[in-house]
């Protein structure tokens, strides 16, 4: 008889048990143990995750492919258990037509009505200032992967929301370091600059002017010109743009915006003129233009699929985008960052080893992640995502059936370049909260 | 002095002008005529942007593509679109004569809404352009759109036409003489119905038109319609309503102001307008050439 038979021959002795009804009990007993575990891997409590994105207003064009192709990447989540593996995520999506009052109604109903655990969004960094109140109030997660001013993770910093894309001050820092280098290269010294007239075009306005007075104090703004959201006709600021005769323009324009101000400055033929370097060209630009956009235009994008390609979860990405929605499917700038912050929540979820809110927002806190843009760090004092901006020219790629930023001439700035300095000065701007 | 900077300034506050020209004309006429304020004329031209975009991407695909097949594109949409509008009037806009402004506004207001979800459910959320491969012009030292010029000239064709129509045929007389006296027009043997079924039918294609021609210049997207319709509203209201040659002028008044503003004082531009509208109000409630005894 072996050394451990004999060892549970003597645990069997002293229980005073048989030896069939020893097995008999560790076997009920293993079930018994057994049992809640697989009942919760198949239905643990399911995670319901808000989804506050545009399809109506300035910011619809922009958010149409986030929101169609994150029900795919939950469904994919879901299809291997959900959060740690037992929790399906439930999205629920409103639409908040990119207006701020919409946005906190709707994130209120979310939250009250629904109970979500989590919100995705916003597009706009108005709706987020908006909602962030109320994010803050109720403790609700908060993913932000598009609204990008840098008040959203500085001056109006809750625990609650982590960033995924780069702030306004870090894409403005990204295109000062581009024009600075072709301000010396061309000789340039005087530039206009228009704007949509709201928090985001604002914050970008006055990061990039600052930054670029630093860095190259020869060159001088000589106009602002601000426009509402959703304007329809830019002939007259076009025209006033090409009477002031700068060496170039500096732009804080995007979505829908972006789309009518690049059509009709091409038609007038402002870009023969007056060089555009930085305005935020997206994939999805590039994609909706792609027979207009002027070729050899400096654009500035925020997480273009084409500057990943060695990246496995990127390359899985677009693998499943393509398939999802067809051979032009190629994920754009927005639906990237929110894939992401779903990315971002799975692991979150993983290292808590739980989906409250709290114990995900611990584990994330200065949490370093897998993303389609690499292995990135939040940073700790504002959970700002450690994420490059992206600067390079409109050119016609072979492998695309649209043009894409030219692989030589594009320069990806780091955030630890172009982002607030230090956490001190970080702390300095976050408002006191009560 | 360089007098080219304003004389561009003012081609643009022209092409402008004719922009809000064209979707205004068929708002003044409906509420000229119906007494209806129609919040959703500038849906109805969002809508037959995008019947537009559809019409002139099948013709394409079938005929070739060609700049000159956003010609019968325009031509299918307007009569679409105007058959849509005598419908819209028949069997829902009719039922509001008799009701308060207030309940004629959310009618037309829902409309937008409905409409709206229309769109996205046939069109979904991306924007819809067409590229007419247009280059730019050079003139006065500097380059334009030539489309610009296609506008305004449009503009000018439709208030002449409008103009003829109205002062030269019998139904625009009989249209004219309805935004004084409805029950004098109907006392005369005319059907009134029919008159007002017309005449939005009229506004709608209007509109219809004026989706069609901007389309090479302005992507179609959902939520423009909220953005414009205030300032079709102004251009109205200085006009006064039911007035054409009133809303041709206010157009211009609007455009013009709004275009040299952003040269001398771009952060007030949208102020500017609002400044002329308020002063009408309270020194001409009923317009610039609107008359007194229609207000």
């Amino acid at each position: 008889m072996k050394q451990s038979d004999r060892k549970w021959d003597k645990i069997v002795d002293e229980l005073k048990l048989s030896r069939r009804d020893f097995i008999f009990s560790t076997a009920a007993a293993g079930v018994l143990t057994l049992t809640p575990r697989f009942a919760s891997a198949q239905a643990g409590k399911p995670y319901k995750l808000g989804v506050l994105l545009p399809s109506t207003g300035t910011g619809a064009n922009y958010m149409a492919h986030a929101i169609k192709g994150l029900p795919v990447a939950i469904a994919e989540l879901n299809k291997r258990g959900g959060l740690l593996g037992k929790h399906q995520v439930q999205m629920i999506y409103r639409d908040t037509e990119t207006k701020p009052d919409t946005g906190a109604r709707e994130a209120k109903s979310l939250i009250l009505n629904d109970g979500v655990d989590g919100i995705f969004g916003t597009y706009s960094s108005a709706v987020a200032l908006a909602i962030q109140e109320i994010i803050h109030e109720h403790k609700v997660l908060h993913f932000a992967a598009t609204s990008n001013s840098s008040k959203i993770t500085q001056d109006n910093y809750t625990p609650y929301t982590y960033q995924f894309c780069p702030d306004s001050n870090m894409q403005s820092g990204a295109v000062v370091v581009a024009v600075a280098k072709m301000a010396k290269k061309n000789g340039w010294k005087s530039y206009v600059s228009m704007g949509q007239d709201y928090e985001w075009g604002r914050d970008t306005h006055k990061g990039f002017s600052t930054s670029l007075a630093k860095v190259a104090p020869e060159v001088k703004e000589t106009r602002q010109l601000w426009f509402k959201l959703g304007e329809t006709d830019f002939t007259s600021y076009i025209t006033a743009i090409m009477a002031a005769k700068p060496d170039f323009m500096f732009g804080a324009i995007a979505g829908k915006d972006a789309e009518t101000f690049l059509q009709q400055a091409g038609q007038m033929g402002l870009f023969k003129r007056v060089p555009f370097p930085g305005g935020l060209i997206a994939v999805n630009d590039l994609k909706a233009q792609r027979k207009t956009l002027p070729r050899g235009m400096i654009g500035l994008a925020r997480c273009p699929f084409f500057a990943h390609l060695n990246e496995p979860i990127m390359q899985a990405y677009i693998k499943r985008d393509r398939a999802a929605f067809g051979p032009d499917g190629y994920p754009d700038d927005w639906a990237c960052m929110y894939y992401d912050a779903l990315g971002g929540l799975e692991q979150g979820a993983k290292k808590a080893g739980s989906i409250s809110t709290a114990a995900i927002v611990k584990a994330l806190k200065g949490a370093t992640i897998d993303t389609c843009r690499g292995k990135r760090a939040f940073r700790d004092c504002s959970n700002q995502l450690e994420v490059p901006s992206y600067v390079g020219e409109v050119w016609d790629s072979p492998d695309y059936p649209f043009p894409i930023y030219k692989p030589d001439t594009m320069v990806v700035v780091e955030a630890k370049e172009v982002w607030t300095p230090t956490c001190e000065a970080v702390e300095k701007l976050k408002k006191k909260r009560a | 002095m360089d007098i080219a900077p304003y004389a561009l300034q003012l081609f643009s506050g022209l092409s402008r002008a004719m922009v809000l020209f064209l979707l205004s004309a068929g708002l003044s006429l409906i509420f000229g005529v119906m007494n209806i304020l129609n919040f959703a004329h500038a849906t109805l031209w969002l809508l037959s942007g995008y019947v537009t975009y559809s019409i002139f991407t099948v013709l394409s695909q079938q005929f070739g593509a060609s700049p000159w097949m956003l010609l019968p594109a325009i031509v299918c949409t307007v009569a679409l679109m105007s058959l849509f509008g005598f419908a819209l009037e028949r069997f829902l806009i009719r039922h509001t004569y008799t009701r308060e402004l207030p309940e004629q506004l959310l009618l037309t207001f829902a409309l937008v809404l409905i409409l709206g979800d229309v769109i996205k459910l046939i069109w979904g959320v991306e924007n819809r352009r067409i590229n007419l491969g247009v280059k730019p012009m050079e003139m006065l030292d500097t380059l334009v759109n030539p489309y610009q010029f296609v506008i305004i000239g449009t503009g000018i064709g439709v208030a002449a036409g409008l103009w003829y129509f109205l002062h030269r045929t019998r139904f625009g007389k009989i249209v004219r003489a309805a935004v004084y006296s409805r029950s004098m027009v109907s006392a005369l043997g005319i059907p009134i119905p029919l008159i007002y079924s017309g005449v939005f039918a009229l506004g709608v294609g209007l509109a219809a038109f004026a989706g069609g021609v901007f389309l090479p210049l302005l992507p179609m997207s959902l939520g423009v319609d909220h953005d414009i319709i205030v300032q079709c509203f102004a251009v109205v209201v200085i006009g006064g309503f039911g007035s054409m040659f009133g809303t041709f002028v206010a157009s211009i008044i609007v455009g013009v102001v709004y275009s040299f503003s952003i040269l001398f004082w771009p952060d007030g531009a949208l102020a500017m307008i609002f400044l002329i509208l308020i002063a009408v109000l309270i020194w001409r409630p009923w317009g610039l050439f609107g008359t007194e005894l229609r207000y």
